[in-house]
């Protein structure tokens, strides 16, 4: 009888508390988010999962849970915490990126450079809500709307909230057909979403090969702190562009970036353990990135609509929110938005090119910041 | 410690404005240099294409055929291998039975030697298309 009482004190039903049942409720939604509505379901899905598996209660000490030492969920989760996932999945990003729109009209990079702005102001709402430097860089990095990046510099600087920040940055680049579409509307007039852009020339292999070496060492000279991001980034674009590696360049944008992405999700996932997750900082950090990410993306508009002051060909104002490195959902919105406009309104190539430059931007962010706050 | 105290207490307003300053700087001098960039690749696709010219030039130069020399041959020597094989076809012969005759033989080079006798005139025409030995 005695053992029996043991072992139904130890289950999961036993050991219960409504945090675990809020986060699985969560984990659900994910799920339903990723299956149902097809919301970014390549992230949705492995931290859906992983949130569930992360909330199963069970008996502390046995090496089960992800924060406990020894256990195979730790054993998965150091990907995360040491950066190595993100670094991976920026190989694979180099690999499936094509930069020709950007190399074709590099004014837009500034576009991605100016949706940068919402990071800095995170950090100062952070800083004045009362949250250290460390975890303020972190939560920041969210308005860059790249997943991989905020984990990594998050590792970096506040482990801790690795969880919540990686939940809130995947949430809000699936949210990015309900948060982003409003802010352009808002700031847009229906003439300036009328703007077309002029059709991009050829680019020629040779520009598309010197690329990778010019953003590495540019990029990387001004923030070092950004190489293990960048490093592998430019080297995935160079295996793409020089057409001699074919088979690596097919590995690192298939096999290599899948698995990245889900071990990285489902530990991410199983990070977010009720009683580590459910605290008001999360809530915190939950808030500050819906801000973040507003205000990235109306960063990135009104640039444009500055740029448009000073330049005799006007660019599209929309294409400014596309400058976050939520990579490709951004651009599709603006492309949506652009052709809701004027439906032979085509930005996509655009969007793309202010994308890419956004994933850089980002990055470098991620650099100075580390390089800030260590 | 919170609001605008915080924020002047970590050094906020610095590190966001040099951190929003820097990136928009970084990506100023990239988004430059690669505008450029297609001046750098004209500049080395040209070069590469004046190589490949010289190297198809050098290519495509016609070659001087080369000259061999036809081995010597020694007039007796091929005498003495031909002169039997002749009398087999009867005093008059026809050249090319000589040859076919010496040619199953695997005598070396000869059609060369066919040749030789014939133009040091050791082998004279007896008319009709047939040769015979000078004596």
């Amino acid at each position: 009888m005695d053992l029996l009482i043991q072992f139904l004190t130890n289950t999961g039903y036993y050991l219960l508390d409504f945090r675990n049942v809020i986060m699985l409720l969560v984990g659900s939604l994910f799920l339903y988010l990723a299956i149902a509505k097809e919301y970014e379901p390549l992230l949705l899905l492995p931290i859906g999962f992983g949130v569930l598996v992360g909330n199963i209660p069970f008996f502390k000490g046995f090496g089960l849970g992800i924060y406990e030492p020894n256990s195979v969920l730790h054993y998965l989760y150091f990907g995360v915490t040491t950066g190595v996932y993100p670094s991976i999945v920026f190989l694979g990003l180099g690999a499936m990126t094509d930069f020709s729109s950007l190399l074709a009209m590099p004014r837009l990079m500034l576009l991605g450079a100016a949706a940068q702005m919402g990071i800095y102001f995170t950090l100062l709402g952070a800083l004045a809500l009362g949250f250290l430097p460390k975890e303020a860089g972190s939560i920041a990095i969210i308005g860059g709307a790249d997943g991989p990046t905020s984990i990594f510099l998050t590792a970096k600087l506040a482990p801790h909230l690795i969880g919540p920040i990686a939940i809130a940055a995947y949430s809000y680049m699936a949210l990015i057909p309900i948060i982003q579409p409003p802010i352009m509307r808002l700031l847009t007039t229906q003439k300036e979403r009328r703007i077309h852009m002029p059709d991009m020339r050829d680019v020629s292999r040779t520009e598309k090969l010197l690329f990778p070496a010019a953003g590495l060492i540019l990029c990387c000279f001004l923030a070092p702190a950004s190489i293990p991001l960048l490093g592998p980034f430019f080297f995935g674009n160079l295996m793409k562009e020089s057409g001699v590696v074919d088979r690596l360049a097919q590995t690192a944008r298939t096999a290599i970036i899948d698995t990245a992405t889900i071990f990285l999700g489902f530990t991410v996932g199983a990070s977010t353990q009720a009683d580590v997750f459910l605290t008001p900082k999360s809530v915190g950090i939950f808030f500050l990135g819906a801000v973040a990410f507003s205000i990235a993306t109306a960063s990135g508009v009104l640039f444009g609509k500055i740029m448009n002051l000073f330049m005799k060909q006007k660019i599209n104002p929309l294409l400014g929110a596309a400058g976050v490195s939520a990579v490709p959902g951004s651009a599709r919105e603006v492309h949506q938005v652009g052709l809701q406009a004027d439906p032979t309104n085509y930005l996509l190539m655009h969007a793309m090119a202010c994308n890419s430059s956004g994933v850089i931007g980002s990055a470098i962010c991620a650099g100075i910041l580390w390089s800030f706050l260590v | 410690m919170y609001g605008l105290q915080a924020i002047s207490a970590q050094n906020g307003w610095a590190m966001a404005v040099a951190g929003a300053l820097i990136v928009m700087a970084g990506l100023t001098v990239l988004s430059l240099v690669i505008a450029q960039l297609h001046k750098v690749a004209a500049f080395l696709e040209k070069g590469v294409e004046k190589r490949s010219e010289k190297k198809q030039a050098v290519k495509t130069a016609p070659k001087e055929a080369a000259v061999t020399k036809p081995p010597s041959v020694d007039i007796d020597e091929a005498q003495a291998r031909l002169k039997p094989l002749a009398a087999e076809l009867g005093e008059s012969f026809e050249l090319t039975n000589l040859y076919e005759l010496a040619n199953s033989g695997e005598l070396p080079h000869v059609h060369l030697s066919i040749r030789s006798l014939r133009e040091s005139g050791v082998i004279v025409p007896a008319g009709d298309g047939r040769f015979v030995w000078r004596d």
